[in-house]
């Protein structure tokens, strides 16, 4: 069993570690090392390109996780306890948008969204000299609406078993709606709030398909890890990719502690 | 009253952002799938079957994706229920934690960085060199779909571990001592108790990654060379290559139809697999 | 725009430029030593648009975004760009001409130029995707200069939308060691992968060459829109696809490190493998194939279009253009440029095939790109 355990992990791990391995690898040559350096590292971090793409899929993924987790959040208040066919319609939408793979999400926002830019773009343009076009917007938009979806599941699952008795009891002594929510409600769900805007940044950080459609004229990383995968490979992309992988551990490390923060009930 | 305008207020943002990038896609696309294909290539108006009736002209990337998707999700729940039930029945508490973050680690780094690392472990001078050193002969995995199945069971693999754990951390384990104090040999209280109680885990997860596997396009792009097509990959190819997007649109509908037959047959079994009061909250992770 | 500029030899240039592309030396350098950062600040005075004042500058703007193929370019060419004007060039590599069609008639694609073939530009004309072009801002292009026959497909009806880049051949790329031998026929080619090849062949991602090679494989046009001649192409595809390596116009990496032994190819790549790699060889189909010239052109949508004819006059400057052929080995119409290239290269048989050869080729029609059932095809091909 033991060892069983041990292969499935080498399994999951060997891939990645080669990765890092050849990232320091000091040959052009993604696919046999070459001695050891750390020059692919600083070429990536140089490279322009490399950084404008970090830094627009870092300002999509954090625009969208915020709006995401705001207004999911605000959904997942609003349903929870919420009976009749508005809840009904809202979990319809929740099931739709986590089912439907990203490649058909991604296709259609791209002809819907092209579809009304035609459409209107000739009135803009006479009025105000603008045009609506892909780009920032329908990245944040897309990723956000996946991502609201997941948050408020997270929420609402908190919301569903905490303890709503501690709210009545507040409202029983006279505290307002409003200062029960920020007294009683609020840290209750907070694990679960930053949980889901961790979850909801990183999966807008590493959407690579959504993207691929309705990023427009913007690059995001993932985009740039893909196109440079087709035109041939340096360790450059060994480099990023590793960067990207620590980052995300990062990430992933600091959700679980909120999370287990937020759950003492939780068995260890 | 007042409280259903604040629920109002609450819902609408999250509504109306439903209502422009979901719903109102969708319908684009419905419209769209009865229509024609502009002769320069994009959509033109108009109301014709003919979209639907030429899908059996993507017949093989169905059945790619019917054959390869219920086998991926075959290979990670047998690689992984042992795993799930080493964490969870072994494994000392101490470990546990840690043990479950480090399944989940890749889970999270990026899906792209992951199928190219099976690139290189495919290609010519990855696992097919070291088999050829061996002297086992000459090999080529890359580009096949065999290719294909590895890097999807590579990339879902965590997926498919964590519900079945969440199941059976939750069994019961005085039921299995009861039973082994009564003489049941351990074999025969694995198939008539834990097996059973794990089973909505097992559920979750299969369906999650059967779900993910149907719209897969990322991995058998990168790991299949062009040549093992899944209904993903067809869907942007007639988007991406030959811009017909009304039959595009019609693929992209009848694989929706497809994911909600698969959902509406996974609740009635989950349904039937109801035991008492268990929720499901493992599908999220 | 003299070579006046430039004090030092030709010889001493291309080694400095050839160690600066290696790497050895920084860019700072490598401009330093070849007195190309003086050149370039006396090109920039002599020629409007490329360098600036800052008034000018601020006119182009900082950025400009080039739709392009793959290995195609000299990435020292955009650094040097960049120095002279403060217009930085995002990349962008297509494998295909419908790829970029799509994304252009889905709009919103941020290209501010991009390279079209001789054969998608009426399409693109028609569509209403790209606009004529103002030559006052393009001084560095010189009609008379370029040969006719690479040149005319950018001018629709006496106006000029694309200006040409380069032109080349589709073949075969083939590593000698492993077909022993040069492979020289689209027979040979489609007979060998399901044969002494199979699981060792690749071919194009788009339906022009893949097709086209089928077609000619039968004896019929590479253009063939007929539908008895394009099952006839469809057949042998299907049947070949089981034995194929992969489908991808980006063969280079698998060819290199061996994984496939075969593949169409376009002059440039089978160029640069050769270069650096001797066992792998380039030659023409007998039978017939594609011979094709790109050209440089700016879409309707493009939102920085000085910073557009900023970076193709830039490109079209004969020193820059010459820079360009070293680096990525395609041949340009341009007799200015080829007077400045290295006399091995215009006679190097892989650039430049006898003129026989080449009667063989077509340049591929504009209806391939239109026609629903050559798309169909390729699209029915792929999902097979």
């Amino acid at each position: 069993m033991k060892f069983y355990a041990i292969a499935v992990y080498s399994f999951l791990y060997i891939p990645i570690a080669i990765i890092a391995l050849f990232s320091f690898s000091a040959g052009r040559s993604a696919s046999s090392f070459q001695g050891f350096s750390t020059e692919w590292y600083g070429r990536a971090l140089r490279n322009p390109f490399v950084m404008e793409a970090l830094g627009t899929s870092l300002k999509v993924a954090f625009l969208s996780a915020v709006l995401a987790t705001v207004f999911g959040t605000m959904a997942a208040l609003a349903l929870t306890g919420m009976r009749g066919r508005l809840r009904a319609v809202f979990d319809t939408l929740v099931l739709i948008a986590v089912m439907i793979p990203g490649v058909v999400i991604g296709i259609a926002a791209l002809i819907a969204l092209v579809t009304v830019f035609n459409a209107v773009n000739p009135v803009l343009e006479a009025l105000m000299g603008q045009r609506l076009s892909l780009g920032f917007g329908s990245l944040v938009g897309v990723h956000g609406m996946f991502t609201m979806s997941l948050v408020l599941l997270l929420v609402r699952g908190r919301l569903e078993t905490f303890d709503r008795s501690q709210i009545e009891a507040s409202n029983d002594l006279g505290a307002n709606p409003f200062w029960t929510f920020v007294q009683v409600t609020l840290p209750q769900i907070a694990p679960a709030i930053l949980a889901g805007f961790l979850l909801a940044f990183t999966f807008s950080f590493d959407d690579f398909i959504m993207a691929f459609f309705v990023s427009g004229s913007e690059t995001t990383l993932p985009i740039y890890i893909f196109s440079s995968i087709r035109r041939g490979v340096t360790p450059e992309i060994n480099a990023i990719g590793t960067m990207v992988m620590v980052a995300s551990l990062i990430l992933l490390i600091i959700a679980q502690v909120l999370l287990r923060m937020g759950a003492p009930q939780a068995k260890e | 009253m007042a409280q259903s305008r604040i629920r109002a207020l609450l819902l609408a943002p999250a509504g109306i952002w439903y209502l422009a990038l979901l719903v109102f896609p969708l319908i684009v696309v419905l419209i769209f799938s009865f229509g024609e294909r502009n002769p320069i290539g994009g959509y033109a108006p108009g109301f014709t079957f003919e979209q639907y009736a030429n899908l059996p002209a993507r017949f093989a990337a169905f059945r790619n994706t019917m054959t390869l998707a219920p086998l991926g999700t075959i290979a990670a729940l047998l690689i992984a229920y042992p795993l799930a039930y080493y964490l969870a029945v072994k494994v000392s508490p101490r470990w546990k934690t840690t043990l479950l973050i480090l399944v989940i680690v890749p889970f999270w780094t990026s899906i792209l960085i992951r199928s190219y690392a099976w690139i290189y472990l495919l290609g010519g001078n990855g696992i097919p060199a070291l088999l050829e050193t061996l002297g086992l002969g000459e090999f080529r995995l890359i580009n096949t779909p065999f290719a294909v199945l590895v890097g999807i069971v590579y990339g879902y693999l965590p997926l498919m571990v964590f519900p079945i754990y969440v199941a059976l951390e939750r069994l019961d384990k005085s039921l299995l001592e009861a039973a082994a104090d009564l003489g049941t040999p351990p074999w025969r209280s694995f198939l008539q108790i834990t097996l059973p109680l794990s089973m909505p885990g097992v559920l979750t997860g299969s369906v999650l990654v059967f779900i993910l596997l149907t719209g897969e396009y990322l991995i058998p792009a990168l790991l299949g060379g062009g040549k093992v097509f899944f209904v993903g990959n067809a869907l942007v190819d007639l988007f991406l290559q030959s811009r017909n997007w009304a039959f595009g649109s019609a693929v992209a509908v009848a694989l929706i139809l497809i994911m909600l037959v698969i959902v509406a047959l996974y609740t009635r079994a989950i349904k039937r697999f109801a035991y008492g009061a268990r929720r499901d909250d493992a599908g999220l992770i | 725009m003299t070579k006046d500029n430039t004090p030092i030899t030709r010889q001493k240039f291309m080694e400095e430029f050839r160690r600066y592309q290696k790497g050895s030396i920084t860019r700072r350098h490598f401009l330093g030593a070849t007195g190309l950062g003086t050149a370039m600040a006396v090109m920039g005075g002599a020629v409007p648009g490329l360098m600036p004042g800052r008034a000018r500058a601020q006119d182009l703007g900082n950025r400009v975004v080039l739709a392009t193929w793959p290995n195609y370019h000299d990435a020292a060419n955009f650094d040097m760009f960049s120095d002279a004007t403060g217009v930085f060039t995002q990349v962008n590599v297509f494998g295909s001409n419908e790829e970029m069609l799509a994304i252009l008639q889905a709009g919103g694609s941020g290209w501010d130029v991009f390279v079209p073939t001789n054969y998608a530009i009426s399409t693109y004309v028609e569509a209403d995707l790209i606009e004529p072009l103002d030559l006052s801002k393009l001084p560095n292009y010189d009609p008379a200069a370029f040969d006719p026959r690479f040149a005319d497909a950018g001018t629709i009806n006496g106006t000029v939308y694309a200006v040409p880049k380069n032109w080349g051949t589709t073949g075969i790329a083939f590593n000698s060691s492993r077909t022993g031998g040069v492979v020289d026929s689209w027979k040979t080619f489609f007979d060998g992968a399901r044969d002494q090849f199979a699981g060792r062949v690749m071919v194009h991602d788009y339906q022009l060459t893949t097709i086209g090679n089928a077609l000619v494989y039968f004896g019929h046009s590479f253009n063939s829109v007929d539908p008895a001649e394009l099952a006839d192409a469809e057949r042998l595809l299907i049947d070949v696809k089981p034995h194929l390596f992969a489908i991808s116009s980006d063969y280079q990496p698998s060819m290199r490190n061996g994984d496939a032994w075969l593949t169409m190819c376009w002059t440039g790549d089978g160029k640069q493998m050769n270069d650096d790699m001797p066992e792998i060889g380039f030659a023409l189909g007998r039978e017939g194939g594609e011979i094709w010239s790109d050209y440089y052109a700016i879409p309707k949508s493009a939102a920085h279009r000085e910073a557009a004819y900023a970076l193709i006059n830039y490109l079209l400057d004969p020193d820059v253009n010459a820079r360009e052929v070293l680096a990525h080995g395609y041949p340009v119409a341009d007799a200015r440029t080829n007077a400045l290239v290295p006399e091995e290269l215009l006679n190097d048989p892989i650039l430049y095939p006898a003129a026989e050869s080449l009667n063989a080729l077509e340049f591929g029609a504009a209806v391939t790109l239109t026609d629903p059932n050559r798309a169909e095809l390729m699209a029915r091909f792929k999902s097979a």
